[in-house]
Formats: structure tokens, C-alpha cells, sequence
């Protein structure tokens, strides 16, 4: 059983804690780079599926095999795996999204040692006809390759076994994200972030006992705080990598009571229908989840859920956190502003990178923003 | 009612003293390595040559990167806020801001009220701000000061075309190899200048009046490049540099 503070411990520090499993229960863990990554198939296996976000070192050795354009994420999470800090990985998995990380995964296919490598094609366009079929015929065949590289068949109980712990914590962490547009004050910024990255990481079973408790002590609380009258904000973006940014929130006068985020609503929006065959079941999520700006569901169809997600936690406006050269972010950001515009949502843009942050210049674009609003 | 705004900056700290809709007096000293202590320093220095006590004042806001270090200040406002009440104040028409600092520039749009309805801030990058001209400056051995006169004698401004300090001043360096004239290097810096900002405008949209401020609207040469690449005519504020810390005043009597 874990805390928050404990999870904060293990976000901050992951290779002892994962180190630690592989030397203490020989586990196997698996990396993966974004939400698309069937973690439900690779849990199945008996692996842990690890999000690894990017580098708290200075970029040295990935500046010789990435442009100068590539995210810092891509580029930290390099710089990890050729400074010798990723050797724990048992394997990685690359889903097909963006352009940075289908390269991220070339380079490591040449350039790192050999561990098991998977990259899953998924289809751009998940809503036709044919993308269905394809989706579940590239998890069948990523679950065929995870069989032969780990040693290990993955059953069908298997695999219904994992759906239905990935559905529970899903499910809590659903109700933790409406706890926290319901009554904010219940939940530091900081803190919802360390969960929703430990859920990326922590043993799932013991996460989702861990949660399970932390949400029941969380909502026992609600009536002894008072509500707050700070503006709400939605953070809409990739991943947050950082949570200093729910302070700068705080001091602005603002408060985060949802969000757009991989390291948030992405991560654990849809729930896997459990009376399907469970790689059809874990397609289907797929293509009725929240979008990534990678995918296509629609040509507005992220815009539509930035403006519900206002809606549904009765935001004043809208942080847009952009990952500096994410381009599908980049993309997708003028229409989604106007489409704000036109529902008279204010919104404010801030660029950041991995690792540096021109913090004043962030507090003061937050404060005058919140002042406005 | 004496109220003072104090605005620091990442080059001059900056004070300012209003009553009741009139400007008492105006000071300007560099920040320095202290802010907490150029905060101090400003506040007190523009209260003495005013010829006014510190017990006459009721209110004190601070603006600026340094806000938070003046720590006698009633409240803090971010310094976008405050140039639109000092703009506002200086000619309620005004709907259009164009801020260019030491190690900012920002683009504002107000409403009909004086209220900000948005803004847009360059990145942590010196390009297009006071610091990149004093950098430039000394590249080419002129004072700032005679910048502006300079480049209005141009008669073919150089081509920059990087928007980065650095590789921008490498460029410059450059074209004095070549054996570019000075002038025309100037006012090519202007016009790098004009072109980024006008970019950072078309985001915020641009409504007439449009009112310059900030340290760098004390250059005629960046005004001009300006102008002419937005096709329009720009009112420099008569109190450019101190237009923030007259904006914090202002804040502070509605306190």
C-alpha cells in the first residue's frame, strides 16, 4: 500500500523502485512512450508497462542522432537509454503516433542494445470502416510478438485478468478526476499529477489498492474543506511534465479542475467492454477514447472535447500546454482556439520544454490571464 | 489621494507618483543585481525629489519581473496589466499596445473600458527587446541613445534575418565586414524588430489607436520600422518607460 506521498517518491526516482521489482521478483518491465501503448496486453504477459517521460540530465549523446526540431521528450528519454540509465528495460514499445517517436524508435532499434522491440502500427483514422479490424489484427500480432520475445503464452484468461484491472483503475481514477472538478480544494494540483504518473508506473495491483483507499479518504474529506473561489482552468495538451506549473496555477488565483492532457483524461478516458474478446474489447476503447491530435476520429472531434470538458467542470478558460515542437499539438491549436472563441472560452497559450522554464515569464502570463478572466 | 507604482524591470527599476489623475513625478534607476534593494532605492529617491513624505502615500502597487521582491507594496500586478492602465490613463482611446522592455516585448488589445482582453508575450528569448539593441550597440560602437536619429537616415536597410541575439549580432558582425554603413545596419536591426512584433500584433489583432511604451519606445527608429510595416500610425507614450510604473499608481488608487 502505497500514499501519495510515497507515489510522489517513485515518480521522482522510478529506476530504483523498478530496478528493485526486476532484481526482488525477476519482473519484467516493458517501456512504452505514450497512451496508445496496449498496456492491457503487455500486463497480461506478466511484464510491467513503464510510461517513460524525459531526461532531468543535459542532452549530450541524443543531439547526434535527433534534429534539433524533435521534442525534448523524445529527446530525454534518448539521452536516457544511451547514458546506460534505461538497462532495467526488458523491452520497449513504440506505438505508431508521431513522427518523433516512430524516428525515437528507429534510432533505438540500431543504436541500443538488443531487448525486445515492438512497434504497433496503429491506424491514423480510427472510425472507418476498416480501421476496426486492423486495429485488433496489429494487437493480436503485437500480442503474438510479446508471446515469442517473453517466453510466455498470453491466455485469453490472461488477458481478461488485465482488462479487468486496467477497467478498476480506470474507473477510480475517473471518479478522482470528478472529485477534483467537484471540489478542487480536495486535491492539490501537484498531487492528482504524482497519481496519475504513478499509474503510469506502480505495480498496478498494489496502484489500484493504493487508489482505492487515497479516493475513499479523498471524498471523506470533501465536507470538512470549504469551497474555493479561485478561477478554473482547464489544462489542455501532451504530457505535464510539470507540476510546478499547478503552483504558478495557484499563485495566479487559478485553480486545475480538468484537463486534456496524456498525463491525465487521455490516459484513462473509456472504459473495455469486459463481455467482449478482450483484443476486440481493447480495439474498441481505442476508437471511442478521447483523441490524441496524432489520431484522427473526426476533424473536430478534440475540439468538441475541450469545449465539453469546460462544460462538464464549469471552467472559466483554458491553459493550452504545448510541448515546444510538438507539431500535432501545434496543429490542432489554432482551430481549437477558435472554436473556444466562438463558446466565448478564454485561452491561453504557453510553449514549454521538458526540462527549462523561463518561470517568470510563465507566472506572469498566468497571472494576467486569471486577472482577465 | 497619493498613490505610487513602482515598476521593476529587468534593465531600470522605475517609479512613479499620481494624484488624483495627475503625474507627481517620475524616476528611473537601473535594477541592478538587487531588485528587493533597487525597489527600495527608486521608491524613495522618486518620493524625495517629488518633495513628498512617505506617510503622504496611501497606496503602493508593484509591477514588473521583480514584483514580488518589492515588499512594501499594498499588491502586485503583472506588468501587462499595468502598461494598459497606464496607457489608458495616458489617452482612454487607446486599444492596442505594443510593450517593448529590456528582456520583453508583449503585444496587448484592450476594450472599449481599458480592460485587457488578451496579449501575447515573446518567448525567453531577448530577440526583439532592449537588451537585443544593447547588444547591438556595442557591436557596432554607436550609444543606443542615437540610435533611432541614425537609422532615419537610411536610405537601404541591410537585411537581418535572424530573430536569435546571438546569430543575429554574428550577421551584424557580418555586414560590418562587408562594409555595410552604419545607418543602414540600424535600421535593418529596426526593421528585424518591426517584423517580429508586427508577427506577435497580428496574433492579438490590431485595432487603432495603437500606443508604443516601455524603454524602447524611446527609439524613433524602431517606431518608424514599425509603422511602416503595419501600415499605420503608432502614438509613442509620452511617459514611455515609466508608462508601467504610472499604470501600477493607477492600479493602486482602486485599490
Amino acid at each position: 500500500m502505497y500514499s501519495i506521498a510515497s507515489f510522489r517518491d517513485i515518480v521522482d526516482q522510478p529506476y530504483p523502485y523498478l530496478q528493485n521489482l526486476k532484481n526482488l521478483q525477476g519482473k519484467k518491465i516493458v517501456g512504452t512512450v505514450c497512451t496508445y501503448a496496449p498496456e492491457e496486453i503487455i500486463h497480461a504477459a506478466g511484464a510491467l508497462p513503464v510510461r517513460l517521460f524525459g531526461s532531468d540530465s543535459a542532452i549530450h549523446r541524443a543531439e547526434l542522432h535527433l534534429q534539433s526540431y524533435c521534442c525534448s521528450l523524445v529527446r530525454g528519454i534518448l539521452e536516457e537509454a544511451l547514458t546506460d540509465r534505461l538497462d532495467f528495460l526488458d523491452g520497449m514499445v513504440f506505438p505508431h503516433t508521431c513522427d518523433s517517436i516512430q524516428r525515437l524508435s528507429d534510432v533505438w532499434r540500431i543504436n541500443l542494445k538488443k531487448t525486445f522491440h515492438a512497434d504497433v502500427v496503429l491506424p491514423v483514422k480510427l472510425t472507418t470502416a476498416g480501421a476496426r479490424q486492423y486495429l485488433i489484427d496489429v494487437l493480436d500480432r503485437f500480442k503474438a510478438d510479446l508471446e515469442r520475445q517473453l517466453g510466455r503464452e498470453i491466455t485469453h484468461d490472461d488477458l481478461a485478468r488485465s482488462v479487468k484491472l486496467y477497467n478498476q483503475i480506470r474507473l477510480l481514477l475517473q471518479r478522482l478526476y470528478r472529485l477534483r472538478c467537484d471540489h478542487p480544494e480536495v486535491l492539490d494540483g501537484r498531487d492528482y499529477h504524482t497519481i496519475i504518473r504513478a499509474a503510469m508506473i506502480v505495480e498496478r495491483e498494489i496502484f489500484l489498492e493504493s487508489l482505492t483507499t487515497i479516493v475513499a479518504d479523498l471524498e471523506k474529506t470533501v465536507m470538512q474543506t470549504k469551497p474555493s473561489h479561485l478561477k478554473r482552468l482547464v489544462i489542455c495538451g501532451g504530457i505535464c511534465t510539470h507540476p510546478d506549473i499547478y503552483e504558478a496555477i495557484a499563485e495566479a488565483g487559478g485553480v486545475a479542475v480538468g484537463d486534456d492532457l496524456c498525463t491525465g483524461q487521455r490516459y484513462f478516458d473509456g472504459i473495455i467492454d469486459e463481455a467482449l474478446p478482450p483484443v476486440e474489447a481493447i480495439a474498441g476503447r481505442y476508437i471511442r477514447r478521447a483523441v490524441c491530435p496524432a489520431k484522427h476520429t473526426g476533424i473536430t472531434s478534440r475540439g468538441e472535447n475541450i469545449i465539453r470538458t469546460v462544460r462538464q467542470c464549469r471552467a472559466d478558460g483554458v491553459v493550452f500546454l504545448l510541448l515546444k515542437f510538438c507539431d500535432p499539438h501545434a496543429f490542432d491549436y489554432p482551430y481549437m482556439r477558435e472554436m473556444l472563441e466562438r463558446e466565448n472560452i478564454p485561452s491561453l497559450l504557453l510553449e514549454m520544454e521538458d526540462q527549462s522554464q523561463a518561470a517568470g515569464q510563465v507566472q506572469t502570463r498566468l497571472e494576467t490571464f486569471v486577472q482577465i478572466l | 489621494m497619493i498613490t505610487v507604482g513602482i515598476d521593476i524591470g529587468s534593465i531600470t527599476a522605475k517609479a512613479a507618483i499620481v494624484e488624483d489623475g495627475k503625474i507627481l513625478g517620475t524616476k528611473v534607476i537601473f535594477t541592478g543585481y538587487n531588485a528587493e534593494a533597487a525597489g527600495l532605492k527608486v521608491y524613495e529617491e522618486a518620493l524625495s525629489e517629488a518633495g513628498f513624505d512617505a506617510t503622504a502615500v496611501s497606496k503602493i502597487v508593484s509591477t514588473g519581473y521583480g514584483r514580488n521582491s518589492v515588499k512594501f507594496a499594498d499588491r502586485a500586478f503583472t506588468e501587462i496589466l499595468a502598461h494598459a492602465a497606464g496607457a489608458h490613463f495616458v489617452n482612454q482611446k487607446v486599444r492596442t499596445i505594443i510593450d517593448i522592455g529590456g528582456q520583453d516585448s508583449k503585444a496587448i488589445s484592450l476594450d472599449e473600458a481599458g480592460k485587457v482582453k488578451n496579449f501575447v508575450m515573446n518567448d525567453k528569448c531577448a530577440a526583439g527587446t532592449g537588451r537585443f539593441l544593447e547588444v547591438m550597440a556595442r557591436a557596432l560602437e554607436v550609444n543606443l541613445d542615437e540610435f533611432g536619429a541614425m537609422s532615419l537616415k537610411s536610405q537601404k536597410p541591410a537585411k537581418i534575418s535572424s530573430l536569435c541575439t546571438v546569430f543575429a549580432e554574428s550577421e551584424v558582425i557580418s555586414l560590418i565586414a562587408r562594409g555595410e554603413h552604419r545607418t543602414e545596419i540600424i535600421a535593418g536591426i529596426h526593421e528585424s524588430i518591426a517584423a517580429r512584433v508586427s508577427a506577435m500584433l497580428a496574433r492579438v489583432g490590431v485595432v487603432e489607436p495603437v500606443m508604443i511604451t516601455g524603454g524602447v519606445a524611446q527609439n524613433e527608429g524602431v517606431v518608424h520600422a514599425l509603422e511602416k510595416k503595419l501600415g499605420l500610425k503608432i502614438e509613442v507614450s509620452p511617459w514611455a518607460q515609466v508608462n508601467g510604473a504610472i499604470g501600477a499608481a493607477v492600479l493602486a488608487a482602486t485599490l
